[in-house]
């Protein structure tokens, strides 16, 4: 059993590295470039190459993979020789903006600029803000003549710049383009890493998406799991009854309603919700946006049609396989031996068909979880509630990769691990798979 | 010469041979169907979509993409039996066209997922082994993404038309296909038929087509029509995400994500297009269930 | 209530089903008794309304089924038209039920004791605690090994034998006055279905249970039964006490059924066959007149215009036959007629030609056991094998047959499936025609793959359902060229001819074939290629036994006429003393024995095919029955016992040595191998 724990977590594992490859592939290698979609369809080439640069896409895709899963900033302390430090900032446009600094050995926090061909140190002080010293003597000697130096500039990167160096930097700022020369030659774009809790920065919400993301996976955690609340045990019910009197007319009943339910669209569902409660009835709100944090609490109702939606397919869907599961027991050698063993039945029901007619379903409901994940994003967009998957939907739509990669690998790694548990309590319920 | 009178024949009793088969094959399915009225009725509801779809001119008095500024949403009158929507559009006639779209790229995008399916899910099944451990972990992976992820991602990296939608379907679909082709090879490759193939020295590929393709069709039929079902599903839901066909394509989804923020204002735009994608998905699901099911009875 | 009435009174009993089409009656104006004490053994084929009539007792015919007419009266009282409540309480405690498939029959997700104990739970109202203890106890009269540990497993823990134990156990917890058993030792092998056998008759002594015994196999009929009914498409044709009904049959049917069992006594060439031609009429489609007339070879113009009735024919013995009683002079030699010599002169086996047209020598066929750790894949575990056939060596000569006999998971299939070349060889070599075929069948010649051809053992997966019978024989000639292609359907009728089909087969598809047609068409297809040796894997044992005698008697045909050297894998040793000249016999992978079919068939032999012998049900009563049996179950063969492999089971386990040592092989003289530590003396005169 332990073996088989460990053997299960490890092709997880597996499967959740090359789900990241995947999504890192389609989102980042796929054709469209990522700095084009950053700058729109007016900026020139130079400027789209200098923004590439900038973005280290010009870096090996391998490398950038590897910084996007596991960070950059040990690969940055290796050029600068310092170790690297994320602070929170106070300061600046960014409300609580990661800042990346090197740590000198004496404590100092450090940053790096390059104006008019001069070096300078920014060294952060205790209020928040900086000094500015000149800083030449840390040019480097180079194998090729050039004098260089490797340290982390102002928009959280590591960069090597050249002595003389007539490059330009482009920059896309609130103001509109920014020119800089004397730009580095190459840059690391210092980040933690999506395995050590940082995600980047959203190009939509200009905030670490780590932090937009965490209200969103409560928020769909509450409908997700209301929805599970409601449809599992309605629709076991349903399918237990169909099952038990198969063939007759509440049979044919759940059975239709099952499979218009399951078959209908989410978003189908939704609307002709909507229109029934909210336009024609008035009784219940046709929309969940959030007005404040806490609106959940205070207007519970919000929630209704959202759950409702999200419920009416899956019970459709698992009353089904709960039926056909049940009609399939019943008719097994194992219940004739039950009932001409002379039980009653309500025994042979409970005894005998219950346990054995929830294994089918446990092990298909466990391969519905992504189906029902991909219904949740559909349901948050239909009445706009603030859930994971409205936020990878208006990501996809903004083309905000960070936000799609970060949304995209906690969505899988909810779904994989809900099969995971799934597996588990399967494992239990049956000793084919307990004792072996 | 000889040789290629012997070739002649031998292509031809082979050509008349498959005719046979599909003409069987027909029959059969003919047989199914009509014996389940689950199955019955979802085929009269399908084929009913697939009349307007094909004979959408025919029986609609606009173009789908006219618009009338002086007659923006209307109730339905007898010159918009459907009414009209907020650029003064004939409801009705976006929805026979809007059929077009679904009903096309439906099928279109099955076929191809079978066609990777396949490919994948033949040698997995029949060599097992490494191959199959390889496919099979690419095969994890691509499915532990739920579908709509996929398809979101996948359309955000190469935008939205005809083409890509077919193709993120496709992506979709073909994991599933590829794992019930190969759980079918992997039965049917013990038969005793597919040893005594090998005992005339056929080929691996040979005994793939000849052997274990042709034995499968039954539930990979079954399974083609559900897809149908679930490709017409996915096809309106991203439309309805905004991720579908760019406007002012008539699509079912991007009428309903159009619409449905003036509902309280002119609902018919919203509920034509809503009531045409669940009876479309609906009839479809129950043509294939009532097969599904009456196919099992058979065994 | 006394001993004289009958337990049970079957009174013509109607039984019909409900289908789409109409109603048909699967069985039709079955009558008998049983009384205390006594076992009724109801036989017949496959599809002739057995088991159907044992449920209707109990009322359990599904929903589409139910009690047409007639009367089911148990210890006097009607219990048709009982409601469920009032059946319930005789179910499982007054009537229990034994049934053939013991693996299915048991709820998997239930520990053994709580399976037993519900039943006395609930109808003799105990608690837990004393409902355990009665279990066990129950599973102690049963015999079962280790019966404590047994009481907390599930049933997949179970082996066949243990679980069928359990079966037993179970239908004995209430003390039943009737015991309906519905072909319980079919699903087991022939040494565990001997032992389970002993049990029945011992229980059935000890307890006086009346017992009616649903079974297709004469010899297991024979030896437990006290009666017998023969069924034939769903009506009693013969019903007689056993010794009377297997020394004096009266029906044509009952004594076709005898005359087409092969003899495990009888030698190869001594007799042949005579299969029922024909096939079961389908209840839906019942011939008018004597149901069996059809296929009767005495049927004269009356049976095909009346139905005859049942007629007793002497006290206890009834018919239903017209010509029961004028064709006394038929019957007289109706077991030996024929016994003579095959029709079509068999080729001297004696003076025939000595070489070797297969040499298999140290073949070796492992299967890598998947890693069970994660370390495995890292090859951090040592790789271990299923030994599936280990060692194997014999050779087989032209024109001969080689029986491999043993039960199942002893490696014979496997073994057979590498001389053809469809499982890898892990080690040793394959000679075949002088030529080394010890190499997968992609890499061998096109001419060796033509030479060496398969008959399977399932006739539902033969043929491929895709393609008719000609396209698929003609597949085969196309790809070696065996004829011109304007020749190929000639020839591909002239094959089907050969086995005994018209050329109107030609066009049909698999699914419109009856079983054993579709085994001749899978005989037909492998002889296309003319081949030098044909390994036939079980070609009979899913066919009923009047189909597999037309089978074996193809099979020796063919290799009359054409001297083709066949290998026959078999569990079922008649069949292997009818048709091989050599026999080796199986067990975990190795060979314990090899030699003419004589010497293995007669001590001195080896401990296991002495067993083996033991255990065979013989269809005649009278036959002296050994109390050899074999306790426990076949180790597994990823870890096989040291020393010799049969030591674990070995009734005549002499000691230590056969622990530690393997045996080295014994000449017999005329290459009669033992592989056995028991001197000849020992061998010959077992004693245990």
């Amino acid at each position: 059993m332990a073996r088989y724990i460990v053997r299960r977590l490890l092709t997880m594992l597996l499967t959740m590295i090359l789900v990241s490859m995947l999504v890192f592939a389609i989102v980042e290698i796929a054709p469209g470039n990522v700095a084009r979609n950053i700058l729109g369809a007016y900026a020139t080439p130079e400027q789209e190459a200098s923004m590439s640069r900038q973005l280290g896409l010009t870096r090996p895709v391998s490398i950038r993979y590897i910084s996007w899963l596991f960070g950059s900033d040990w690969q940055a302390k290796g050029e600068i020789g310092l170790p690297m430090a994320q602070i929170i900032s106070e300061q600046g446009l960014v409300k609580n903006a990661r800042e990346w600094w090197a740590v000198a050995p004496n404590g100092e926090h450090l940053q790096w600029t390059v104006e008019e061909g001069k070096l300078y140190k920014l060294v952060l002080l205790a209020d928040g803000n900086t000094e500015k010293i000149l800083d030449e003597s840390s040019w480097k000697a180079g194998e090729d003549g050039d004098e260089y130096f490797w340290g982390v500039d102002t928009a959280n990167r590591a960069a090597k710049w050249v002595k003389g160096s007539k490059d330009i930097e482009y920059r896309l700022d609130y103001s509109g383009w920014v020119e800089s020369t004397g730009a580095p030659v190459e840059y690391i774009p210092l980040s933690k890493g999506l395995i050590r809790g940082d995600a980047g920065v959203s190009l939509r919400y200009q905030a670490p998406v780590s932090e937009v993301i965490g209200r969103r996976i409560l928020n769909s955690f509450i409908l997700a799991a209301l929805a599970i609340v409601v449809s599992i045990p309605t629709a076991v019910i349903l399918g237990l009854i169909a099952g038990l009197n198969e063939g007759k007319l509440i049979d044919r009943i759940i059975s239709i309603g099952g499979l218009i339910t399951a078959g209908s669209p989410d978003f189908a569902t939704g609307i002709l919700l909507i229109m029934v409660f909210a336009i024609w009835l008035k009784v219940l709100p046709g929309a969940a946006v959030f007005t404040s944090a806490d609106a959940l609490w205070k207007n519970p109702n919000l929630l209704v049609l959202p759950v409702l939606t999200a419920s009416l397919v899956e019970i459709g869907y698992v009353l089904r396989i709960t039926r056909s599961s049940v009609v399939e027991v019943m008719n097994s050698p194992y219940v004739r031996t039950a009932i001409l063993k002379g039980l009653t039945y309500r025994q042979v029901v409970t005894r005998h068909v219950l346990r054995n007619a929830m294994m089918a379903p446990i092990t298909v409901i466990m391969l519905h979880v992504n189906w029902f994940i991909g219904g949740l994003v559909v349901v948050e967009s239909v009445f706009g509630y603030p859930g994971l998957g409205s936020f990878i939907l208006n990501a996809a739509l903004f083309k905000d990769v960070y936000s799609i990669e970060a949304g995209a690998m906690v969505l899988i790694l909810l779904a994989v691990g809900t099969q995971l548990i799934a597996d588990l309590i399967y494992s239990l319920v049956n000793p084919r798979i307990r004792y072996s | 010469m000889a040789t290629e009178n012997i070739s002649m024949t031998k292509s031809t009793s082979r050509f008349v041979l498959t005719l046979r088969g599909i003409w069987k094959g027909l029959q059969e399915l003919a047989e199914l169907i009509f014996a389940s009225p689950t199955a019955v009725i979802g085929l009269v509801v399908v084929l009913a979509w697939v009349f307007v779809a094909i004979f959408a001119p025919l029986i609609t008095t606009y173009s789908p993409l006219e618009q009338d500024y002086k007659n923006i949403n209307q109730k339905p009158t007898a010159a918009h039996v459907l009414g009209t929507d907020n650029l003064g559009r004939d409801v009705w006639t976006r929805v026979a066209y809007g059929a077009r779209t679904i009903l096309s790229l439906g099928p279109i995008s099955v076929f191809v997922a079978f066609l990777i399916g396949l490919a994948l899910g033949l040698p997995a099944g029949y060599y097992q082994g490494w191959v199959d451990e390889l496919i099979m972990r690419i095969l994890d992976a691509l499915m532990a993404f739920p579908t709509i992820l996929l398809y979101m991602i996948i359309i955000s990296a190469v935008g939205a038309s005809p083409f890509n939608v077919v193709i993120a379907i496709a992506i979709g679909g073909a994991p599933g296909i590829a794992r019930l082709v190969r759980a079918l090879t992997m039965d049917i490759r013990t038969r005793e038929y597919v040893a005594a193939a090998k005992l005339r020295g056929d080929s691996d590929i040979m005994i793939m087509l000849r052997e274990i393709l042709p034995n499968s069709r039954g539930p990979l039929i079954v399974d083609f029509l559900l897809r149908i079902g679930y490709a017409a599903f996915y096809i309106g839901t991203l439309g309805f995400l905004g991720l579908g066909l760019p406007p002012p394509t008539p699509d079912w989804g991007g009428m309903v994500q159009e619409g449905h923020g003036r509902m309280s204002a002119n609902i018919w735009p919203v509920l034509s297009a809503t009531m045409a994608i669940v009876t479309l998905v609906i009839g479809l699901n129950m043509f294939a269930d009532g097969l599904r099911e009456e196919s099992m009875r058979y065994q | 209530m006394d001993d004289s009435s009958p337990i049970l009174s079957v009174k013509n009993l109607a039984v019909t089903y409900k289908t789409r089409k109409r109603d048909i009656d699967a069985v039709r104006d079955v009558s008998f008794d049983i009384y205390r004490g006594e076992n009724l053994g109801l036989v017949g084929e496959s599809g002739c309304g057995k088991s159907t009539a044992a449920y209707s007792i109990v009322n359990f015919l599904g929903p589409n089924g139910r009690v047409k007419s007639g009367e089911i009266l148990f210890k006097g009282e009607q219990l048709r038209n009982r409601s469920e409540a009032d059946l319930r309480k005789l179910r499982g405690a007054d009537i229990s039920m034994v049934y053939q498939e013991p693996m299915s029959a048991l709820n998997p997700s239930m520990q053994i004791r709580d399976q037993l104990a519900e039943s006395l739970i609930a109808h003799r109202g105990f608690n837990q605690k004393d409902a355990f203890a009665e279990s066990l106890e129950a599973l102690r009269k049963v015999y079962m090994p280790d019966a404590e540990g047994v009481m907390q497993r599930y049933p997949h823990q179970l082996s066949g034998g243990q679980q069928q134990r359990v079966l037993i156990a179970m239908a004995m917890l209430n003390n039943p006055s009737l015991l309906i058993m519905d072909e319980p030792t079919t699903a087991l092998d022939v040494t565990v279905e001997a032992a389970v056998l002993d049990l029945i008759a011992e229980l059935q002594k000890k307890y006086n249970t009346a017992t009616l015994y649903i079974s297709h196999n004469l010899g297991v009929v024979a030896r437990v039964s006290d009666k017998v009914a023969v069924m034939y498409a769903g009506e009693i044709v013969e019903l007689a006490p056993t010794r009377e009904i297997f020394h004096n049959p009266m029906h044509p049917y009952t004594m076709g059924l005898m005359r087409c069992l092969p003899d495990v006594d009888a030698p190869k060439g001594t007799r042949t066959l005579h299969p029922i031609e024909g096939r079961v009429p389908s209840p839906a489609n019942l011939p008018a007149g004597c149901i069996f007339a059809p296929r009767c070879q005495h049927a004269e113009p009356e049976c095909l215009a009346g139905h005859p009735h049942l007629k007793e024919i002497s006290p206890g013995h009834q018919v239903r036959c017209f010509r029961a009683w004028d064709w006394t002079a038929v019957k007289e030699n109706w077991k030996t007629e024929d016994l003579v010599p095959l029709k079509e002169s068999c080729p001297d086996r004696n003076g025939n030609t000595e070489e070797n047209v297969l040499n298999v020598k140290n073949a070796k066929v492992y299967y890598p056991v998947p890693f069970k750790t994660v370390g495995g894949l890292f090859g951090m575990e040592k790789r271990s094998y299923v030994r599936a056939s280990d060692d194997v060596s014999f050779s087989v000569k032209r024109g001969r047959t080689l029986g491999i006999v043993g039960e199942s998971g002893c490696g014979k299939s496997t073994i057979a499936k590498a001389i053809v070349g469809l499982e890898p060889l892990f080690g040793g070599q394959i000679d075949f025609l002088n030529v080394d075929v010890s190499k997968p069948l992609n890499k061998r010649g096109i001419d060796t793959i033509r030479d060496l051809q398969m008959v399977f053992q399932d006739p539902n997966g033969v043929l491929n359902p895709s393609y008719s019978v000609g396209d698929q024989i003609a597949f085969s000639l196309r790809r070696f060229g065996t004829v011109p292609p304007d020749q190929i359907r000639a020839e591909v009728e002239r094959l089907l001819q050969a086995v005994k089909l018209d050329e109107s087969y030609y066009n049909r598809l698999p699914r419109q074939l009856s079983g054993g047609e579709k085994q001749r068409v899978g005989i037909a297809r492998a002889i296309s290629t003319n081949p030098a040796m044909v390994v036939c894997d079980e070609p009979v044992s899913a066919l009923d036994v009047s189909v597999q005698a037309a089978v074996l008697n193809l099979l020796l045909e063919i290799q009359n006429t054409r001297n083709t050297t066949m290998i026959l894998i078999s569990h079922d040793l008649s069949s292997v003393r009818f048709f091989a000249d050599e026999v080796a016999v199986m067990y975990l992978g190795h060979i314990m024995e090899i030699g003419s079919c004589e010497s293995i068939f007669q001590p001195p032999n080896h401990p296991y095919t002495t067993a083996l012998l033991a255990a065979v049900p013989r269809a005649d009563p009278d036959a002296p029955h050994s109390n050899i049996r074999l306790s426990g179950h076949v180790p597994s063969a990823v870890k096989p016992p040291s020393g010799c492999k049969f030591n674990t089971r070995c009734p005549f386990k002499i000691g230590a040595i056969c622990e530690q040592e393997e045996p080295s092989k014994r000449d017999m003289g005329a290459g009669h191998l033992i592989y056995c530590h028991l001197t000849p003396e020992d061998l010959k005169n077992k004693i245990i």
